[in-house]
This record gives structure tokens, C-alpha cells and sequence, in this order.
């Protein structure tokens, strides 16, 4: 069974979601994947490519009543693409010291492995890419959503 | 094809919006003779790093390229701002 399936009825039996929501998410997961085959005699990728990176921020902090700030950045993957290939320009020796510096703060990343062989791998894979977080304290509510379209 | 145009809109606690068109081109313009000037130092900088000049400057143009349709959009009660390269 799929892993994104058992997920699903994970969370039905959980009563996280409701037997709806669960049809919903199920038949919204098999919808890619039964176009994708569809197309793929066609065309290979047949998938639209996403153009933009988005991230929406939106906050309310209850002290202070002043409504809620909502923040909206719009990145077009191609500047991801162009600084990947800016990333591999950089030399060894100082990719080696970023490598180090990110360590230190918990970001365990070899950067000397971007190349452009896998550039394009690299930036298909941010296609499926979908990070919420939602947190609710007594005060603060912050909602931040990072997805591409 | 670079960006040549940026707008920047401001909106004030009085419902004030201030709206900036920045002709890109002309910093565009500006900078050309910078950089022509700075070129043979920046090409002897990438002859000490050992990268291939010919593609730093390549990829400096995709990146600038790439700026367009580049958004930012901050809003609250009180203010709000964006920012968008066309």
C-alpha cells in the first residue's frame, strides 16, 4: 500500500479527519499520478513545471490588537536555478568553509555537491515541495505556508 | 530578458498609498560603465579563484534575468508595502 495512503487512514482512524476529508485527500493524491501516467506516452514531464516559489506568512499577535500582519514573497524558480549554478562557481575551498559555517547551526548541507548535472533534479523536486506551520500559542498565531506553483 | 521596471507601493496608517515606478533601466545604464571599468579587475579576481570568468558573468546575467516577476507583499492594520519587479 502506498505510504501517502496508509497515512490517510491513519489519520481517519485516528479521527484526525473525517471520512470526507479522507476521500478528498485520497482522490487529490491519485489525481497527479493518474495524469502523469496518462501523459507520459506523449511527452516525458508531462507535468506542468512550477514557475514561482511562495511563501505566505500570516501573524497575529494577540497583546498587541493591531490586526494580523501577513507577509507574501513571490520567487521565480528560474533565480533558484541561476543561483544554484552561482552556487557551483564558487570555489572549493570556500564551499568547504559554508559547509563548516552550516554545520555549526544545525544545517548539515554539502554544497559541493550541487552540480549542474543534478540542478535540474534538484529544482523538480522543490515541485512537490509543501511546508506548513501553524502554531497557536495563548497570544501569537502564526501560519507559515512554503509551496510552489 | 532583465527586469526594467520595479514598483514599489507604500500604504500609510491614513489609507495614503504611495505608488513608485523605478525605471530600472536607467540604474541599468548606470551601472554598464561601472562594470565595464571593474571587468578587468573582475576578471583577474576570478584568474585567482580559478573560475571561468565567461560563465561567472553568465550566470550574473541569468540571476538578473531571473529577477522578473520577483514579489514581496508585507501587509498589516497600520501599513503595508510591496514590492514588485516587472
Amino acid at each position: 500500500m502506498n505510504e501517502h495512503r496508509r497515512q490517510i487512514l491513519q489519520m481517519l482512524s485516528e479521527g484526525k479527519v473525517s471520512a470526507d476529508e479522507a476521500e478528498r485527500l485520497i482522490s487529490a493524491m491519485e489525481e497527479p499520478s493518474t495524469t502523469k501516467s496518462s501523459d507520459m506516452g506523449l511527452k516525458s514531464g508531462g507535468k506542468d513545471r512550477p514557475k514561482y516559489l511562495r511563501v505566505q506568512v500570516d501573524s497575529e499577535d494577540g497583546d498587541r490588537h493591531d490586526g494580523p500582519t501577513k507577509v507574501n514573497v513571490r520567487v521565480p524558480m528560474q533565480l533558484l536555478r541561476a543561483g544554484v549554478k552561482l552556487a557551483y562557481l564558487i570555489p572549493a575551498a570556500a564551499l568547504q568553509k559554508a559547509n563548516l559555517a552550516m554545520q555549526e547551526k544545525g544545517f548539515p548541507v554539502d554544497l559541493t555537491q550541487i552540480k549542474p548535472d543534478n540542478l535540474e533534479e534538484l529544482v523538480e523536486q522543490l515541485s512537490d515541495l509543501v511546508v506548513d506551520v501553524d502554531q497557536k500559542d495563548a497570544n501569537t498565531k502564526v501560519k507559515v505556508r512554503v509551496f510552489c506553483e | 530578458m532583465i527586469p526594467f521596471v520595479a514598483v514599489v507601493r507604500l500604504r500609510s496608517q491614513e489609507s495614503r498609498t504611495l505608488r513608485l515606478w523605478i525605471p530600472l533601466v536607467l540604474i541599468w545604464l548606470l551601472v554598464l560603465p561601472l562594470g565595464i571599468l571593474l571587468l578587468p579587475f573582475i576578471f583577474i579576481a576570478c584568474l585567482v579563484c580559478r573560475v571561468n570568468p565567461l560563465r561567472l558573468v553568465g550566470v550574473l546575467w541569468q540571476i538578473l534575468s531571473a529577477l522578473t516577476d520577483t514579489q514581496l507583499d508585507v501587509e498589516h492594520r497600520t501599513a503595508g508595502g510591496s514590492f514588485h519587479i516587472l
